[in-house]
């Protein structure tokens, strides 16, 4: 399609899918904190259709500031499909611990504090995701499967994060938002990129969703 | 009877589901506002019997709203609209004046309750 | 056994996918949100030596009380609350359930080692119902990489730490003083004049002079010293919890072992010395530079004054 990315949502439709996003990340903050007693708050999501080949820059740009990150990446598959990207500041991950574990963690796991950071990592980032993901889906009628998560140090100043699972000349949406565990003082990015091939579904999607309340 | 209703929420699509969740006989009066500062103005302007107020709004919130708006007014009747419902939020907003929080997305049958404890609470505050 | 999700599908699928459950290579089981046990596979029933028979209906922690963690706790919840994955791997955990190591790995390791995820299990309205546990036996894969590990860290010849071992350690040893406030010594040591024993007597013998020398060495240090070669016929000791004066000590009594005791390779006997520099932790100060630089510089002041001494 030649479009341009502004034109690949109508404005009716760009309002849709905000306010589903709205809702999602309001539900994956509430549950998080009364169901799993994870108390973190998540932005109202800043939604944008880039263009495959323009994702990397505004990664970048998005970005901008932080170099060393830790970066849990997981893919998600149904019709709403694509990549989540967690991203934590360097050092996140030593107050990050304090969330799950005593003081003793280290002795009950009997590993290294390395082994147990990255775990904790990569452990908040899944289920980060899957409420995010969960939320957004429960309420579009879809659900999907996920990759185990991967967790990555990466230099951003050197290069950009992972393969994105987009083509150059596709569209992608990517949904973003801050999330802040207030009690351990650690902010970051979560990234949804979603693949093209839910544009279609997600539009209609959206449709049936606005139908729903007639 | 309430007669006028005033719909705080910056998302067109938030205001347009309220309004198509509403009884189909309503007859009430609809104000529209799309952050906190045009909510508490036109509750200045207007005063409506009943308000319903989102809390993630830009300019001026929903929290910081509806403490304006009930100490212009502290018989205004405000029932919070959110996602976010979890026990901290839902007590927070209590102790700001809401009579009670309603869970997004609305339905026919929350915003049917809406009305009609927002119209008990409206009468209780007349006499 | 009615399986609520499957009752919909033909009798043949049912029987397909009750055989796939069954006969797997792979640990299976299914719980509901009271943690009752529903479904036990065969894979779990031989691992584990409890029967379906005699497990299904029961609470989960009834059985292995050690899962009743937060932790496990936590990741359930998300599964049946957002219906997405959660994965407990060997790395952290070690295992979810204690079951014997595979026969030939049995001296090993105390338990089969497993990597396990589980699963959200949705009813006819898409509601997750129960989830899955899906158990891995990961003990072989284990197994090699701690192999791989050792091999990475071992000098091949005398089968102490190697270079790649060092680097790592002594990071991992300043960090740990700093946080516990801890002291520790480095040891650096030299064999004096080694080329003239591979010159005069051979590799071989040079290689056995080498062997030798670790294995005195090692007789004079404590399991908590690391004891590594980092160059030809240079090594260094790392000693946790060490004050400079007892460093000094055990460095005296590791040099006059070599010095006192002549070495006997083949028809051939002769003696060699080592020289040692002592370096100690300076807490406010120091980092793996400064703390290698200043056992560096101690071994060359032992080298000038005359070899076979510690400075």
């Amino acid at each position: 399609m030649n479009a341009t990315a502004e034109e690949v949502f109508s404005s009716e439709e760009k309002d849709i899918l905000q306010e589903v996003m709205n809702i999602a990340f309001g539900q994956a903050t509430a549950e998080l904190a009364e169901v799993i007693d994870i108390f973190v708050i998540l932005s109202v999501p800043n939604i944008k259709v880039v263009k495959g080949r323009d994702l990397p820059e505004y990664f970048i740009n998005e970005m901008n500031g932080s170099n060393v990150v830790n970066l849990v990446e997981q893919n998600f598959l149904g019709k709403f499909s694509g990549q989540a990207l967690l991203i934590f500041p360097s050092g996140a991950e030593k107050e990050l611990i304090k969330l799950f574990n005593q003081d003793n963690a280290e002795d009950i796991y009997n590993v290294d504090m390395d082994t147990l950071e990255q775990e904790t990592l990569i452990e908040v980032g899944n289920i980060l995701i899957g409420a995010c993901i969960g939320k957004i889906t429960e309420l579009l009628s879809d659900f999907v499967t996920y990759d185990p998560p991967r967790l990555l140090v990466q230099d951003l100043s050197k290069s950009t994060p992972s393969q994105f699972p987009v083509d150059e000349d596709s569209f992608a949406i990517s949904i973003r938002t801050v999330f802040r565990f207030e009690q351990q003082n650690v902010e970051g990015y979560l990234f949804l990129i979603t693949k093209q091939r839910s544009i279609q579904w997600l539009k209609k999607a959206l449709q049936t969703f606005l139908e729903s309340f007639m | 009877m309430l007669k006028s209703l005033l719909i705080v929420d910056d998302s067109p699509v938030a205001r347009m589901i309220i309004k198509k969740c509403l009884p189909t006989e309503h007859n009430l009066y609809i104000y529209e506002a799309g952050n906190g500062q045009e909510g508490v103005e036109k509750y200045q302007a207007h005063n409506p019997d009943l308000t319903l107020m989102d809390l993630t709004m830009p300019i001026m919130n929903g929290f910081e709203a509806l403490e304006s708006i009930r100490a212009l007014d502290p018989n205004a009747v405000v029932i919070v609209s959110t996602a976010d419902i979890q026990e901290k939020v839902i007590q927070r907003v209590k102790d700001l004046g809401a009579l009670y929080t309603m869970k997004k997305p609305p339905s026919k049958k929350s915003l049917a309750e809406a009305l009609e404890r927002g119209a008990k609470a409206f009468a209780q505050v007349q006499k | 056994m009615a399986e609520k999700g499957i009752t919909d599908l033909s009798g043949v699928v049912h029987v397909i996918f009750s055989q796939i459950f069954e006969t797997i290579n792979n640990g299976l089981l299914v719980i509901d949100r009271e943690m009752t046990i529903k479904y036990w596979n065969r894979w779990m029933a031989m691992h584990s030596g409890i029967a379906a028979e005699d497990i299904v209906g029961t609470s989960l922690f009834t059985h292995f009380p050690e899962l009743d963690q937060p932790h496990f706790r936590r990741n359930c919840k998300s599964v049946l609350q957002f219906g997405n994955f959660c994965y407990f791997s060997q790395r952290l955990h070690k295992y979810l359930f204690p079951m014997p190591a595979p026969g030939s790995l049995a001296d090993s390791f105390n338990h089969m080692q497993q990597s396990c995820s589980m699963g959200p299990l949705r009813n006819k309205d898409n509601e997750v119902e129960m989830l899955y546990i899906s158990v891995q036996d990961v003990t072989e894969v284990v197994s090699y990489q701690k192999k791989l590990v050792i091999m990475n860290h071992t000098d091949q010849l005398t089968g102490v730490y190697n270079r790649n071992y060092m680097e790592s350690s002594l990071v991992k040893e300043i960090d740990r003083c700093r946080r516990y406030n801890h002291s520790m010594s480095l040891l650096m040591i030299d064999v004096d004049l080694f080329k003239i024993i591979n010159d005069n007597y051979g590799h071989p013998c040079g290689d056995y002079a080498l062997k030798t020398i670790c294995q005195r060495i090692t007789s004079n240090i404590r399991k908590s010293d690391s004891l590594i070669r980092y160059g030809g016929d240079e090594f260094c000791i790392i000693m946790p919890e060490t004050s400079e004066n007892h460093a000094y000590k055990v460095a005296e009594t590791i040099r006059t072992s070599i010095c006192d005791h002549p070495f006997t390779f083949a028809d051939m006997t002769f003696n060699t010395t080592i020289s040692i520099g002592v370096a100690s932790l300076d807490l406010s100060t120091d980092d793996v530079e400064s703390m290698l630089k200043k056992a560096d510089e101690a071994l060359y002041t032992a080298k000038q004054s005359g070899r076979n001494s510690v400075t």
